[in-house]
């Protein structure tokens, strides 16, 4: 479910303009009144960065979701940002098509959301993120400046690469309007082998192992502390839970199932399999979901803060260990193959979260060659730029350099992202 | 520059890098007046050859304290003229800088140095189950630091994507001269993705001095097959529906008559010289995949009415397509004594009307165009050749690649999938792009080289592109 907005944001108004030059007015509005702007998608990740201080206008993407061109046989497709990402997936599902990245609460957020928040999950392991599919983008600059870059074919070198840049960008470059997708065939087939581990040593030696497995997962997930299912193959108790996701034609499913319990035999390892799609889909939204601040089944209760690290897959283990430590009763789902962990404490950690974070986590993850960030928080009292975002990155002065080339009146998304006060 | 200043430059290099590692005698100078791209020649004042970060990082400083040009150079094999040193200032080669610096199996990266040729590293990765996924034709000669420069892409991008899919972070030396590091070899590092754009930035934004790339698995198979065609047509058709079916071959290349006769007299491989044209196909992955989608490609061939597809019977066979397709461009010399080639990109499925528009405007401005390119990626390499010696040919091979590039243009593409706007297609900027897209561009620029110090007049033709005029097409045909 979104957050109320009102209750995140400081807005005194929304607007929902239905073209761009239409957006682009009132941004241009905006820096002339040097008011903050707010770019509003589905609403799904209010709560990631620190919390909004300025007053200033909502600008909603909601009435911008066309799909502009989709040719289908060319595998791309053209949409406006403010279309949900259910509404995109169903209409490439029809043409046996997808977006290959696992975007949190579909039905409520929008494409250009998900693309400024560069949503994703356990598919990105063989997937990669939303950068990789990116191939044009249309948007407004904080001077009410329209533009593009990139365009509707699949390669394409021209012009320096917006399209990478404002992933993850949280609108604080620009307001995405518009952009053009590479996609590809849907895999006919998915299924999950899993197993119980009885210590996070166990689980790291086995995920040693599958670097050169034979086999070409789509998802390697590890698990630990409450699980976030109440059945099937999520429901485990065990210290430590690995499922790896296949997913491709069913003799290459069915290959590389058998391979991995032939491998895992030889390990001592007992892995269960399932090819029932409604069990399997279950799983892969359940693990989707995991990040969301009040997805249900995850310990049964809404969390207290969520934490997402960022480090060599070869250290979430160490990374694991290090944040027991201080929640013993947290609930981690790693992408493990891709390094990145997700933490959901419903319990205050010792010694409090801020500390937790600051003194503990955050360096563990800069020893594990790694970030640490905030995501969600319940209370945003004690919430400071390191807290949120970790120490400044090395190139934070190019950053911001790049920010006030943008949004020189610093008026897009103020004050929440990386930049510090910008 | 200013001529008095120059000794006094070339010893502070000296001291910087050392005697050996700078090059300021004319005759030396020659080799770095152009890259691939031999139409403009402009020769730098001086080369440097840094061996590391600090090395530079010292060179940058004393180009600003010098107030000249600086530009980054890897093995020169840019198409464009990325590395043409307009203006003049220092070519900052980076060949020296060679070091495999780090080979993390388990995290699936390597942190390379720019100068590290691209083939280098699938060489140290053999046996390891391992490989580095771009691989550009020039792949034997060019570095990783101009891939990155470029963003390059290669044959099998189809399906493992270009450059900018495989580069996890890097160090730079920005135009002040500091060192930053951005990315790494984790993913998602908190904050805007900087890495996403120096990738393609043709040497404009920084110079890279370490670049963690990603490692891809080796796939457990390959099915190689060659699509004999007795017309263009049915062959880009079958392009357009191999993709439409939703089959993503790891890579598929077309070949047309005209280049097939050159790479038979070069590699004696076999082709049925005949035949209009060739799609090379191969697929990639889990045996147990295999053989499925290669029936599926191959009945989608019979039903375009090809007239035969054959599967490379070993690896061996399979190695010696490759070759033929990679060095294709070196063929062209038994074409004709010059030629020169576009990058333009298509949607796949105006391919077909694409390939007959090239034909017809070759044959509408006199000159003789042959094809061989990544198909899959509606990426198009038309080769138009000439003798340079020939004025008047040279005003139609300059006109026919113009059309061209405003063809694809009209059908909804690019001028450029790979090779780079560099000096040779600043002009096009302008019809890809508004004013407003350019000023964007440019502000970028900005952020990271405020004074135009690194890589000036190159990409954006808002940056002071002084009289870069195109007088002549293309380059001499290897011999």
């Amino acid at each position: 479910m979104p957050t109320d907005v009102a209750h995140t944001l400081p807005l005194d108004d929304t607007l929902t303009p239905v073209a761009e030059d239409e957006l682009a007015r009132v941004v241009r509005e905006c820096a002339r009144d040097r008011r903050a702007v707010y770019p509003l998608g589905g609403q799904t990740s209010l709560d990631v960065g620190l919390p909004a201080r300025r007053r200033g206008l909502g600008l909603s993407l909601a009435g911008m979701n066309n799909i502009v061109d989709y040719p289908a046989r060319d595998m791309t497709i053209t949409v406006e940002a403010g279309l949900r990402v259910a509404d995109l997936a169903d209409k490439l599902a029809a043409e046996n098509q997808w977006l290959p990245i696992d975007i949190p609460e579909a039905s409520q957020a929008t494409i250009g959301g998900a693309i400024a928040s560069n949503a994703s999950g356990p598919r990105r392991y063989a997937h990669g993120t939303i950068r990789d599919y990116v191939i044009g983008i249309r948007a407004v600059d904080g001077r009410g400046t329209a533009f593009q870059a990139g365009g509707r074919v699949v390669k394409n070198v021209a012009g320096y690469d917006f399209c990478k840049l404002l992933c993850g960008s949280f609108g604080t470059l620009a307001v995405i309007t518009q952009v053009t997708l590479k996609i590809k065939p849907r895999p006919p087939a998915s299924a999950w082998a899993w197993c119980e581990l009885p210590s996070l040593e166990a689980a790291d030696k086995l995920l040693a192992t599958l670097t050169t497995s034979a086999t070409t997962p789509t998802a390697i997930e590890l698990l630990t502390g409450p699980p976030p299912d109440e059945e099937g193959p999520l429901a485990s108790v065990a210290p430590a839970r690995l499922l790896i996701g296949y997913e491709g034609t069913a003799a290459e499913v069915a290959w590389q199932l058998e391979q991995i319990q032939m491998a895992g035999r030889a390990e001592g390892v007992n892995y269960q399999s399932t090819g029932e799609t409604a069990t399997v889909q279950r799983v892969w939204s359940r693990l989707t979901e995991f990040s969301v601040p009040d997805a249900e089944g995850v310990a049964q209760t809404s969390a207290l803060a969520i934490i997402k690290a960022s480090v060599l897959s070869s250290m979430i283990t160490n990374l694991i260990r290090s944040i027991q430590e201080l929640a013993p009763t947290a609930a981690i789902l790693a992408h493990a193959g891709s390094g990145i962990v997700t933490v959901r404490l419903s319990e205050t950690p010792l010694g409090g979260l801020a500390a937790a974070i600051v003194r503990h986590w955050q360096p563990a993850a800069r020893a594990a060659r790694g970030n640490l960030v905030l995501l969600a928080a319940r209370d945003t009292g004690e919430l400071t730029r390191q807290v949120v975002w970790g120490m400044p990155q090395d190139d934070a002065r190019l950053q911001l350099a790049v920010k006030q080339q943008f949004d020189p009146h610093g008026i897009l998304n103020p004050g929440r992202f990386v930049y510090g006060s910008a | 520059m200013i001529a008095q200043r120059l000794p006094s430059l070339i010893e502070d290099l000296r001291r910087a890098v050392g005697s050996d590692g700078v090059l300021a005698n004319r005759a030396d100078l020659l080799v770095y007046e152009c890259d691939g791209f031999v139409i403009e020649k402009s020769s730098p004042d001086v080369v440097v050859f840094p061996r590391s970060t600090a090395d530079v990082a010292a060179v940058v400083r004393l180009a600003n304290e010098y107030d000249v040009p600086c530009l980054p150079r890897g093995a020169g094999t840019s198409l464009a003229g990325g590395c043409l040193p307009v203006g003049g200032g220092i070519v900052v080669a980076l060949t020296r800088m060679k070091r495999i610096l780090e080979i993390d199996l388990r995290n699936r990266y390597a942190l390379v140095e720019p100068g590290v040729v691209n083939v280098w590293l699938t060489q140290a990765l053999k046996g390891t189950g391992f490989h580095y996924a771009p691989d550009p034709s020039s792949q034997g000669a060019c570095t990783i630091g101009g891939n990155l420069a470029t963003n390059s892409g290669g044959p099998h991008t189809l399906k493992y994507g270009v450059t900018v899919n495989h580069v996890l972070g890097l160090e730079a030396v920005l135009a002040d001269g500091s060192i930053v590091e951005i990315g790494g070899p984790a993913e998602d590092a908190p904050g805007l993705d900087l890495t996403g754009v120096l990738v393609g930035s043709e040497g404009t934004l920084a110079i890279a001095t370490k670049i963690w790339v990603r490692l891809t698995r080796d796939p457990q198979g390959y099915r190689t097959m060659l699509g004999v065609f007795e017309s263009v047509d049915d062959a880009t058709t079958s392009i357009s529906e191999i993709i439409a079916a939703g089959i993503v071959p790891a890579a598929l290349e077309m070949m047309d008559q005209g280049i097939l006769v050159a790479l038979e007299e070069a590699f004696q491989f076999g082709f049925p010289l005949d035949a209009q044209a060739i799609l090379l196909i191969e697929v990639d992955g889990l045996e147990a995949g295999l053989d499925e989608q290669r029936d599926r490609i191959a009945e989608i061939c019979q039903r375009c009415h090809a007239r035969e597809v054959r599967q490379a019977v070993d690896a061996a066979e399979r190695q010696k397509l490759w070759k033929c397709r990679k060095q294709a461009f070196g063929a062209v010399g038994r074409l004709s004594p010059s030629y020169c080639t576009q990058d333009g990109v298509v949607p796949r499925t105006k391919l077909p009307h694409m390939l007959r528009r090239i034909y017809e405007i070759g044959g509408k401005h006199g000159v003789r165009i042959v094809n061989v390119f990544h198909a899959g990626d509606g990426n198009l390499h038309p080769i138009v050749l000439f003798d340079e010696r020939n004025p008047d040919e040279i005003r139609r091979v300059l006109a026919a690649s113009g059309e061209i590039l405003d063809e694809c243009i009209a059908c909804g593409g690019s001028v450029t999938g790979e090779h780079g706007i560099g000096v040779e297609k600043l002009e096009f900027m302008r019809k890809l792009f508004t004013p407003d897209d350019l000023a964007v561009m440019e502000r970028l620029r900005h952020a990271f080289n405020p004074v135009g110090r690194l890589s000036p007049h190159k990409m954006l033709p808002t940056a002071g592109a002084c009289g870069i005029e195109q007088r002549a097409p293309g380059r001499r045909a290897a011999l």
